[in-house]
């Protein structure tokens, strides 16, 4: 008897873990501590990046291209990587992954989408994730005019999709599933789970701090893959639901995941370079090699340990510096680049049927319109960001001097720490309360 | 995702929405025209490929006050059934 009811327990706890729809806010929170995670390891995670280096491959392919960064070196490659690993074995566990082919016109569908996603990441700096999400969280400036064109864009394009639902019959529908049977996809999904804990290892016997580094980015980003597709957690559909069904549940959602976010970059940003361990280690191990008078040490061994000991220090300070410096993940497109670029995105996500993030997970889960997507998303960024890179677009060097898009703005620099959280937590209670009173109240529905 | 509302069987269809292969928002803003064109009291059946169709579309149904009637697996595919109110 009491076997048979351990035997119930452990399937309810694989039903939860594994198959049924996490809840949109506990998905959001998830998103947002995993998202500190990474940064706190190394970087903030973005899915254009990924996009782009595996856009770089196609261009190099075919001979436009220089040789880019190695698919499995590139941090932000590996973070796709990762990421598509975590859908696929979150929707092979939960019996969703199977090959969805769409209607013919959602292939052309797919096609426009990617072009101008690719275009719109390029303006404003990153996609959803890096040009708004992380942007806010990483109190960038440049993430609330992304933010304000994701809105426009999203309305625009749901339009369009009201229009062409009157409009277009051809290839509208004639779909086909490709599905497999359930017990296989189970072992694939484990198989899918060793293969990335294995792969974490091989990074982590790496000699080279970059490529050992690796191992958590591929760890954490299969995590945010697995809980976006459990959690089906899309952001565009939190900018189009208020305006679409009225549905709020996700765009609060959304809100709740960048507050919680923005907290924790703040205390990253803010505290560790307070108390920075490397910089502190260095000011005073630099005190104690002056007062030893280094060209006086008569030892050979020991003057060349003490300069391994100082060169060493300061690698440290500058790894301390790339992973926290505010500047590094600040972009010029605080202005017309941002608005522009999020309204480009945010049609072509409506095109495409989910965000940068989102058509990921959607890629892990078997749905061919969105496999078609990334390739284009993928070379219309690479060929913009390399046209905006000869002709200086967004101004030079790490704080985008003479950016033709937009201010490069640090939210703290103008408003101290706590001014900027204020202003975050303030825009996100105007965001709440609107979508809040717009579910009941039905005012920002686009009528079909 | 067992615990998914199962329809009736024999259920009488009078109007049937192929949405196979579509992604979100697709299906749903397809079924949200297609009931358009039924009346009142009488079922829409979706087909469709989308696992965010099992949440979508009942919860749509809740806000907009259609009687979501279940769905039932089929090879390759879920119908889905809709009551118009």
């Amino acid at each position: 008897m009491s076997e048979s009811i351990m035997k119930d327990k452990v399937k309810n706890f694989f039903k939860i873990l594994c198959q049924t729809e996490w809840n949109a806010t506990v998905a959001g929170v998830i998103v947002a501590l995993l998202s500190i995670l990474i940064m706190a390891w190394w970087r903030p995670w973005g899915a254009v990046g990924a996009i782009r280096n595996w856009g770089e491959w196609i261009l190099y392919g075919v001979g436009l291209f220089d040789k880019p960064g190695d698919v499995l070196i590139n941090s932000g490659s590996v973070i796709g990587v990762g990421f598509l690993a975590g859908a696929f074995i979150s929707a092979c566990l939960g019996n969703d992954f199977s090959f969805k082919f769409p209607p013919p016109w959602e292939f052309i569908k797919a096609i426009i989408a990617g072009i101008l996603m690719g275009i719109g990441s390029a303006f404003a700096g990153g996609c959803n994730v890096g040009g708004m999400y992380n942007a806010i969280g990483n109190l960038a400036a440049n993430g609330f005019t992304m933010w304000l064109g994701l809105i426009i864009g999203v309305i625009l394009g749901l339009k369009y999709i009201y229009w062409e639902m009157e409009h277009i019959t051809w290839g509208t529908s004639g779909g086909k599933n490709i599905d497999f049977p359930y017990g296989l996809k189970i072992v694939i999904g484990i198989i899918g789970i060793v293969l990335v804990i294995w792969g974490a290892y091989q990074y982590s016997d790496m000699s080279d701090n970059y490529a050992a580094s690796l191992s958590g980015i591929l760890l954490i980003s299969a995590g945010l893959g697995y809980t976006m597709q459990r959690g089906r957690w899309c952001m565009v559909q939190a900018f189009r639901e208020p305006h679409m069904t009225g549905d709020c549940t996700l765009a609060k959602s959304v809100i709740l995941s960048i507050l919680v976010l923005a907290v924790g970059c703040a205390v990253l940003k803010y505290a560790v370079p307070q108390r920075g361990s490397a910089v502190a280690v260095q000011s005073v191990l630099m005190d104690a090699v002056d007062e030893l008078e280094p060209d006086e040490i008569q030892d050979e061994d020991l003057a060349d340990a003490v300069e391994d000991v100082v060169d060493a220090s300061e690698q440290a300070v500058i790894a301390a510096r790339r992973v926290l410096d505010p500047v590094n993940y600040v972009r010029g497109t605080f202005g017309w680049g941002g608005v522009l670029g999020g309204f480009l995105f945010g049609l072509g996500a409506m095109f495409a049927g989910g965000c940068g993030s989102g058509t990921l997970w959607r890629v892990g889960e078997g749905q061919i319109k969105l496999w078609l997507v990334v390739p284009f998303f993928g070379i219309s960024n690479a060929l913009m960001v390399k046209l905006f890179k000869a002709v200086h677009m967004e101004g030079t060097g790490a704080t985008h001097e003479g950016s033709k898009l937009g201010m490069h703005l640090y939210l703290p620099d103008a408003l101290g720490y706590g001014g900027t959280l204020l202003l975050i937590v303030l825009a996100m209670t105007a965001w709440y309360i609107i979508v809040d009173w717009n579910e009941d109240s039905n005012k920002l529905i686009v009528e079909m | 995702m067992s615990d998914a509302k199962i329809a009736p069987e024999g259920l009488e269809v009078a109007r049937t929405l192929d949405a196979k292969g579509l992604s979100c928002p697709m299906p749903l803003l397809r079924t949200k025209k297609e009931i358009g064109k039924i009346n009142s009291g009488e079922i829409l059946e979706v087909l469709g490929t989308d696992p965010g169709s099992r949440n979508d579309i009942p919860g749509w149904c809740a806000r907009a006050g259609h009687e979501y009637l279940g769905e039932r697996e089929e090879e390759g595919f879920i119908r889905f059934f809709i009551k118009k109110k």
